[in-house]
């Protein structure tokens, strides 16, 4: 499978997040998901920059930002790689992934006045639901 | 005058008879930016280029390119930028090498590699005669041209105006791609347009001008993250709401909506408390921006 297939990056303008923020996010999905293993390479700055339809600047600023957070590291003339050591598999990066989409889900449950003990049962149920899936496959 | 500026436009006039064509223009471009021009046909834009440019002089107000007046160091400014006007020609009698030959005869360099990469990708012939290219290729063809003696400034003027919407879609992003890979952070893109969302994802920041002034200057992100489109529903008529952070604000059957310009958390609170069913949030495109940019009040920044 090449790296292309791997990484879908997609970018989404309605969010308002800023642009390379949401790559950098997507990144470590892919990390924490293991879609992206420790050592693989991320696509090239100019082609996923191409491919987005961004500026190379926002790709730039992306991966910038992964090695600044220990989660690429740049190798000259061969581009950037996803660390050794790269933190995605830490459990606290995994948690603060799960965090946002539990936030979002909080939110979304305000909105539908759902409360906090409605809301805490319905994510047993869910969990329940998926065992009982795990369990027919 | 900050070394870090490609272009310094501050107060800037230019008129043509009685007719203010620029009234006032402030307007920075940092280096390595990729800096949209948005306006109407007839808002200043291609005026304010061709000050850069010297090819026409200001009224009043300074254009320094490069910490340099343009008037006075013609050549030196001329020789690091490159600009592609909204209609290009060629001589009729030129095939697309004589026009490539033609254009680096002027230039103290050429990236050749770059000229092969950008030929093979376009799939333009050599032996082809100019001015039998449809009007997309001729853009290819002068995009070419501006891109490989690797300007330390490339002027687009409407570059996409009055191509297809395929041709449209398909090549900017590889020109500006090739032409900033090789030296990021240095090579600086002003770019005009009036069709904004082919632009929207190689934009770092923009003025949007309107009657020959700046009316909105923002980097692209911050402006996407401030002007958002809110949708509230609620299970009656929605309650009386007002802000002066919204801009449209409509109550309509159970909906109330509005476009918030600032204060998001502030005003999305209040919204809240009015107890609505469901609260919608999406952030405005730079187009739909541009379109918006008409109800805000004077110059901001």
């Amino acid at each position: 499978m090449t790296l292309r297939q791997v990484v879908r990056i997609q970018i989404n303008y309605k969010t308002g997040a800023p642009v390379y923020q949401q790559i950098v996010e997507q990144v470590k999905l892919a990390a924490a998901s293991g879609s992206l293993r420790a050592g693989d390479a991320l696509p090239g700055i100019r082609p996923l920059a191409e491919r987005l339809r961004v500026n190379r600047n926002t790709v730039a600023k992306a991966y910038a930002e992964l090695e600044s957070q220990g989660l690429a590291e740049s190798r000259p003339g061969k581009g950037c790689f996803l660390s050794e050591n790269a933190s995605p598999y830490r459990k606290g990066v995994r948690q603060k992934l799960l965090a946002d989409v539990i936030d979002a889900a909080i939110v979304q449950a305000h909105h539908l006045q759902i409360a906090e003990e409605e809301f805490m049962k319905l994510a047993e149920r869910r969990f329940r639901e998926f065992d009982k899936r795990k369990g027919d496959a | 005058m900050n070394t870090d500026n490609a272009i310094e436009i501050r107060g800037l006039h230019r008129s043509f008879g009685k007719t203010d064509a620029v009234n006032g223009l402030d307007l920075t471009v940092t280096k390595g930016r990729c800096y949209g021009l948005f306006g109407r046909n007839g808002a200043g834009k291609t005026t304010t280029i061709k000050c850069l440019l010297n090819l026409i002089r200001p009224g009043s107000g300074t254009v320094p390119v490069f910490g340099m007046d343009p008037e006075k160091k013609e050549v030196e400014v001329k020789s690091r930028l490159a600009y592609v006007p909204d209609t290009v020609g060629f001589h009729h009698w030129m095939r697309v090498r004589d026009v490539l030959e033609y254009a680096a005869s002027f230039r103290a360099r050429w990236n050749t590699d770059l000229q092969v990469d950008l030929l093979d990708r376009f799939a333009l012939d050599l032996t082809q005669k100019a001015d039998t290219l449809s009007k997309g290729q001729k853009m290819q063809l002068a995009l070419i041209t501006a891109v490989c003696p690797e300007p330390d400034l490339l002027v687009l003027d409407e570059p996409t105006t009055g191509l297809d919407p395929i041709a449209r879609r398909e090549f900017m992003e590889s020109v500006i791609g090739a032409y900033q890979d090789a030296a990021p952070g240095e090579r600086t893109i002003l770019v005009s347009t009036h069709l904004i969302m082919e632009f929207e994802g190689l934009i770092d920041e923009f003025t949007i001008m309107e009657a020959g002034r700046d009316r909105l200057t923002m980097e692209a992100d911050a402006a996407r993250e401030r002007f958002v489109k809110v949708r509230a529903r609620f299970d009656a008529e929605p309650p009386t709401f007002e802000t002066s952070d919204a801009i449209r604000l409509t109550r309509e059957g159970r909906e109330l909506e509005f476009i918030l310009n600032g204060n998001r958390d502030r005003v999305l609170a209040r919204v809240r408390e009015l107890g609505p069913l469901e609260v919608e949030e999406e952030s405005l495109s730079l187009e739909e921006i541009f379109l918006v940019a008409r109800h805000l009040g004077g110059k901001e920044s």
